[in-house]
């Protein structure tokens, strides 16, 4: 028997204005629940938001749907972990393209941060992406002491 | 859903303090922006963005924000911030915004720095 303690959730969520912030609330009370502190919650949800504005904006689905999946773990040495799935099923993006395209507009240019604000924020990030759609997978992770 | 910012302002003799309340998004950011240029066209060249009851922000709202940094750098003035949570502060700073404006960790400090004083 391993002392694991485990949650998961699953939406399916409408491309409407502001639903980044439901997606972003499901997660940080999943989150809460099992104990992750509060700074390490508000860099997951900041993370959430930019990921569904992306899907929002820039995958032209024609299904018009967010899917989410949150899996939450607290094992016995009070390591917490949340893994976050968000995938749309729109026309997918070049992700190498789209990096070296903030790198080529600097500061200056003030939009397209979100795949770096995305990275900054969570422990891991890994992207598929194809024709048929792209999933973002990241990972938040806490030691507690 | 929604999700409105609420923007209050109090005047100061060389500019003003806004009070932001709720998400900073591209709506939000235009509420600010709207309010910060009024205070512009008025005369303000000292603005201090308080962002006490502000949690959470998007990049697009914070691309509307270095728009206004940018129009007060060119009218020369100044706009700072205060009381931003450590993931906005880390955000601000991913995506330049610190470079273009000074970020205090409270009103008090800004006030006397900015000499925002009521």
């Amino acid at each position: 028997m391993t002392d694991t303690a485990e949650r998961q959730m699953e939406l399916i969520l409408p491309m409407v204005a502001d639903i980044e912030i439901a997606a972003a609330r499901a997660a940080g009370n999943l989150a809460r629940e099992l104990g992750m502190s509060g700074d390490k919650i508000d860099e997951m949800t900041h993370a959430i938001v930019e990921a569904c504005i992306n899907a929002r904006e820039h995958s032209c689905c024609a299904d018009k749907r967010i899917y989410l999946r949150f899996v939450g773990t607290a094992d016995g040495d009070c390591s917490l972990r949340i893994d976050i799935w968000i995938t749309d099923h729109g026309r997918g993006f070049d992700v190498q393209q789209a990096r070296s395209r903030r790198q080529q507009l600097g500061p200056a240019h003030k939009r397209g941060w979100g795949l770096q604000i995305i990275e900054a924020h969570m422990d891991e990030v890994e992207i598929t992406t194809s024709s048929e759609g792209t999933t973002i997978h990241m990972v938040k992770c806490e030691k507690k002491s | 859903m929604s999700e409105e910012l609420r923007v209050a302002v109090d005047r100061r003799n060389s500019g003003a303090v806004l009070y932001t309340k709720g998400y900073i998004n591209n709506v939000g950011g235009e509420e600010i922006a709207n309010r910060a240029y009024e205070l512009m066209d008025g005369g303000a060249r000292t603005l201090l963005l308080n962002l006490r009851e502000t949690k959470i922000v998007n990049s697009i709202g914070i691309s509307i924000l270095i728009e206004i940094i940018e129009k007060m750098i060119d009218q020369g003035g100044k706009i700072a911030f205060c009381c931003l949570t450590p993931v906005i502060h880390k955000t601000f700073q991913i995506m330049g915004l610190a470079n273009y404006a000074t970020i205090y960790p409270d009103e008090e400090t800004a006030v006397k720095e900015l000499d925002l004083q009521p």
